[in-house]
């Protein structure tokens, strides 16, 4: 091996550090050190210690050391998840390379990128080129470009882990499938935060047998201090449904302790209500507070990080919106609102305070209601023993490829076999048949159907040079507006009739309500002036409050190392150990538990019936998050069925379900067996559940990343109209004609995986096989059966129905006990 | 195909609703449809989406088994009979018109029926620029040609109902929708949405399935 430090390039880039008072850190000369020889990787850093220095600087020193190695244009690709990391990210680099002495230009594209600009670069590729995996793409469907990558020498992959398990994770590996193919000794580096599955993680990036890689781990950790916050007082019954805003007092004094708060909530629609909660109860903080999520206008979110970084504010209530981005320098604490569903988002959380290397990260657990704060204790055991979730990457995704195609054929044009072999190397289609992809090869050239090509589909057409082609300007243009695997819902812009853009809000939210109703978006009131071009007009208000919006998609599912250290912690709660202050205040309510019903142990699964006038309920509590609770609740219903003809309702949250019947449930120590059995699990479950309106709604976003459904802009005026179609009708007709679609199987394909988690599922079926079943009949709601059926009163009720009806279900059992 | 029927009694008229959104009036030998949109399968194609084709043969396919089972004199067509431009489609349909060479084929010109006169000429079909008015009815594509004191029968909006079962479980089915003044039929055509949205608030709906027409 030869020693990086021994070379001329090192020398400068260490003098250069040295002269601003930093050494190098390991990972970051380890890294430098592989790249000196020949070796690609992942990098495993937590944020704040330089991760984008160790590859940027790699590249320099090489540079340094062989300048007449590289050639004009592009010799660094940039690959990140976020726009908005791109822009400070680039400004970081700027900075570093005219310090160094080097005549680099570093640049970012992406979608906000000036038209001028870009037919600059295109001129002439600056040398480093900052991007995100969908601008990728659409440079691919460029006439000519691969002239762009020809002396690429090493592409970077940041945040790969967010990236990971998503299709915009799938996009990027065909990005770098292409760009291997068009720059043979190029490196690739991915540079991702500590997950479960590092393994795969870099197997995914590089699958590539020839290309020799190794994995650098920082040693430096990230220290992480975990505060709960406690209620005054616990309550016999969980205080669930007032989304815990009696909590708000609490938060202030944090406020005004710490210079800068981030408080995270899970929904957006939560964080609007916080945020009004916030300032009523102390309005001095006007002006130094904000909100920030996914639907508020770009440009009003720029201002707003702006803000945070220059130190103006004193809190902002967020949502996942800023689980990544810009390092906040002023940001030292963190307060997280309710469940932050997973070990690995708490920390990414966390982390967001105490940015630089060795400065301590500080966040607040928030529990909105009581139990909650077993999982304040689980998520502290967590962290401390570093378990942290894996991200499954995605596989065979037709509609990404399908995309890829046309949008090389757009592009350049691919010759079928050279491009077959390539994408079979990339690991999300490694298992692709050769069927598979003459069927994506028929689809893209005369439809779907196998018997019958249609004259008029002329999408992708073979040109008599042998490659694969898009003629069509208008095909051309329709796809190269719809690259990318972010589908959002139908949004309409928010817009002041006056000028200026507040957000956007969902169709179906915006569908219910009249001109001269109010909502609430961005922390302000809104009127409704008027509705056109996909943008709602408004006035400001002078009310205090009004309905807030809903954005579908908002609900987390809780992560299953989470959950295991849930019932963990449960089964501990009646014996506590004298550090876990969250489970020693919950006491009271743990032994009014085992009381009334049962607390269930490690190798226990508890079942409670319970009778009131609304009828016949069960519980059960597998504690494996809502969405497998659906499915388990629909199962055990349809078993249920198969004894007795009866209909129930049906309620879950994140720690089990209710079903509900106005008839006796024909469950006892018997049947239970049979009804939880791990026999016949996914036919039960087929029959169970409509999965053909499940992987209808699936559907959408493979119909749009496959180019199915045009989709209309938000705020835009031109919406091909006459090519306006539901994905739904086209699920629809698909299955009535051509049921053999590879698109439609990719619909059930990602129910099972997703939606129904047929792994999970049937891991969390044969730990119940293998539990003691204990069946507690009870009087009336239990501690851990109350939170579930305020969440289903909560589906069909207003807020001030729901508090009045609470306190009375609560007033009744405090009688009976 | 099995046609179902139920008829309804409007202004003293007898009509037939049938499960094959198609609406008969006996009296007059008049198949009323709405909303073919022929063409529009092929337009998509065009654009880079592959429909299936079929799509059109088994509208065309519905159409012909309810010429045979009706036996009518006109097949009357409130609008959208074709979806955008000329194309395959269209060559289709004119064979399926020179099939029915005994039928006189009439159109309410909808607003996607922007082909010119000639052309719908060449095809024999009587075309009407706005409305029809036959006894008590007048026929129209969509709202704006209705007058105010005649029963008005339309398409234009693609009816749909919502129908909740207990739970999480709802579906979707097409229908007809009648309110005082006026009867709007659902869209003839398989790829068409649904609209689940009532013009008139008080409106009944007739929902229908491959077994059944029925009150909702």
């Amino acid at each position: 091996m030869k020693n990086v430090q021994d070379s001329q390039g090192y020398q400068i880039v260490s003098d250069w550090m040295e002269k601003k008072g930093q050494n190098p850190f390991d990972f970051q000369l380890q890294t430098w050190n592989q790249y000196h020889n020949g070796y690609s990787g992942m990098v495993v850093a937590p944020t704040g210690f330089g991760k984008t220095f160790s590859v940027f600087l790699a590249v320099v020193i090489d540079y340094l050391n062989q300048p007449e190695a590289y050639k004009k244009g592009m010799k660094l690709l940039w690959i990140s998840p976020l726009r908005s990391l791109a822009k400070d990210l680039a400004k970081a680099m700027t900075i570093a390379v005219e310090e160094i002495g080097l005549d680099w230009q570093v640049e970012v594209r992406n979608g906000d990128t000036p038209q001028k600009d870009r037919r600059r670069q295109e001129r002439l590729m600056p040398d480093v080129l900052l991007t995100t995996p969908e601008t990728l793409h659409i440079l691919f469907s460029q006439k000519n470009n691969s002239r762009f990558f020809k002396n690429l020498h090493c592409v970077a992959v940041d945040e790969w882990h967010e990236l990971l398990g998503s299709k915009r994770g799938v996009l990027t590996e065909l990005a770098i499938s292409r760009l291997l193919s068009l720059s043979k000794s190029m490196k690739i580096f991915g540079i991702t935060a500590t997950i479960g599955n590092l393994d795969e993680a870099q197997k995914v990036l590089i699958p590539y047998k020839n290309i020799k890689t190794k994995r650098i781990v920082a040693k430096e950790k990230k220290k992480i201090d975990i505060i709960t916050v406690l209620p005054d007082e616990i309550e016999v019954l969980p205080w669930a449904g007032h989304m815990g805003v009696k909590m708000t007092s609490k938060i202030i004094p944090i406020i005004y302790e710490n210079n800068t708060t981030l408080i995270f909530t899970n929904t957006r629609n939560q964080s609007e209500i916080w945020y009004q909660q916030i300032l009523k109860i102390e309005p001095d903080l006007a002006g130094q507070i904000a909100i920030h999520h996914g639907s508020i206008d770009a440009q009003l979110r720029n201002w707003i990080e702006n803000a945070i970084s220059d130190g103006h504010l004193k809190a902002v209530v967020c949502t996942s919106s800023l689980d990544l981005g810009v390092d906040f320098k002023p940001v030292d604490c963190v307060i997280q609102i309710g469940s932050p569903k997973g070990i690995a988002r708490f920390m990414q959380r966390a982390g967001r305070s105490g940015h630089s290397p060795y400065e301590t990260s500080k966040i607040y657990f928030v529990p909105t209601h009581s139990l909650e704060l077993i999982e304040a204790a689980a998520l502290k055991q967590a962290v401390k023993d570093k378990r942290i979730e894996a991200r499954e990457p995605m596989v065979l995704t037709f509609d990404v490829l399908i995309q890829y195609m046309v949008s090389l054929a757009v592009g350049e044009g691919f010759n079928e076999k050279n491009l077959f072999e390539a994408v079979q190397k990339v690991h999300a289609f490694h298992y692709m048949t050769e069927d598979d992809w003459s069927w994506a090869l028929h689809f893209i050239t005369e439809g779907g159907n196998t018997l019958k090509s249609y004259e008029e589909y002329h999408k992708v057409i073979l040109a008599t040079d042998g490659l694969y082609k898009v003629k069509s300007r208008r095909i051309a243009m329709l796809h190269r507006m719809n690259i990318g695997a972010i589908v959002s819902d139908a949004m309409l812009k928010v817009k002041f009739f006056s000028g200026g853009y507040i957000g956007m809000v969902e169709e179906y939210f915006i569908s219910k309500l009249k001109p001269n109703d109010h909502f609430i978006l961005a922390g302000r009131v809104l009127e409704i002036v008027t509705i056109k071009d996909m943008t709602v007009l408004v006035k400001r208000s002078k009310r205090k409050s009004a309905i807030t919006p809903s954005w579908m998609g908002g609900r987390l599912p809780l992560s299953s190392y989470l959950s295991h250290y849930l019932r963990e912690k449960l089964a501990e709660s009646l014996h506590p150990k004298t550090a876990e202050k969250e489970l020693k205040f919950l006491h009271p309510l743990i032994s009014q538990q085992e009381k009334n019903s049962h607390i269930p142990g490690k190798d226990e699964f508890l079942i409670e019936m319970i009778e009131t006038k609304d009828g016949h309920h069960v519980f059960m509590y597998p504690f494996e998050g809502r969405l497998i609770h659906e499915v388990m609740a629909a199962l055990i219903a349809y078993r249920l069925s198969l004894i007795k003809p009866l209909t129930f309702t049906i309620a879950m949250n994140d720690y089990g379900f209710e079903l509900l019947s106005d008839q006796a449930i024909p469950i006892d120590e018997e049947t239970i067996t049979d009804i939880l059995s791990k026999e016949n699990l996914m036919e039960d479950v087929i029959g169970s559940i409509n999965a053909s309106e499940m992987a209808s709604r699936k559907f959408r976003d493979i119909a749009v990343i496959s180019g199915l459904v045009v989709q209309s802009q938000p705020g835009t005026r031109k919406n091909n109209k006459s090519l306006q179609s539901s994905s739904g009708l086209i699920f629809r007709v698909l299955e009535d004609y051509e049921p053999q679609n590879l698109l439609l199987r990719q619909a059930y394909t990602e129910v099972f995986n997703e939606q129904l988690e047929e792994v999970r599922l049937k891991d969390a079926f044969e730990r119940i096989s293998k539990s003691k079943l204990i069946l507690k009949f009870a009087k009336s709601f239990t501690p851990l059966s109350f939170p579930i059926k305020v969440d289903s009163l909560r589906q069909s009720l207003t807020s001030e129905d729901l508090d009045a009806r609470i306190k009375r279900i609560r007033d009744e059992v405090l009688k009976q006990t | 195909m099995s046609i179902i029927t139920k008829d309804i009694s409007i202004q003293n008229e007898v009509l037939t609703l049938t499960n094959q959104r198609a609406l008969f009036w006996g009296l007059q030998k008049t198949l009323v449809i709405s909303d073919l949109h022929i063409g529009k399968t092929a337009h998509f194609r065009k654009a880079g989406i592959p429909i299936p084709s079929a799509i059109l043969d088994n509208d065309l396919k519905k159409l012909q088994g309810l010429i045979n089972y009706f036996q009518p004199e006109i097949v009357l067509v409130v609008g959208d009979l074709f979806h955008a431009e000329q194309n395959t489609d269209s060559d289709q349909f004119r064979d399926f018109i020179e099939a029915n060479q005994n039928i006189n084929f009439e159109l309410i010109k909808g607003n996607h029926d922007r082909l010119k006169n000639s052309f719908y000429e060449s095809l024999g079909i009587s075309v009407y620029k706005t409305h029809k008015d036959v006894a008590a009815f007048r026929f129209v594509h969509d709202e704006q040609h209705c007058g105010k004191d005649i029963f008005c029968i339309s398409g234009h909006t693609h009816p749909g109902v919502l129908i909740r079962g207990r739970g999480k479980v709802s579906i979707k089915l097409p229908c007809y929708e009648l309110s005082e003044h006026r009867l709007i039929l659902p869209a003839f055509s398989e790829f068409t949405g649904l609209n689940t949205k009532r013009t008139v608030a008080s409106a009944i709906c007739y929902g229908f399935t491959e077994k059944s027409v029925f009150e909702i």
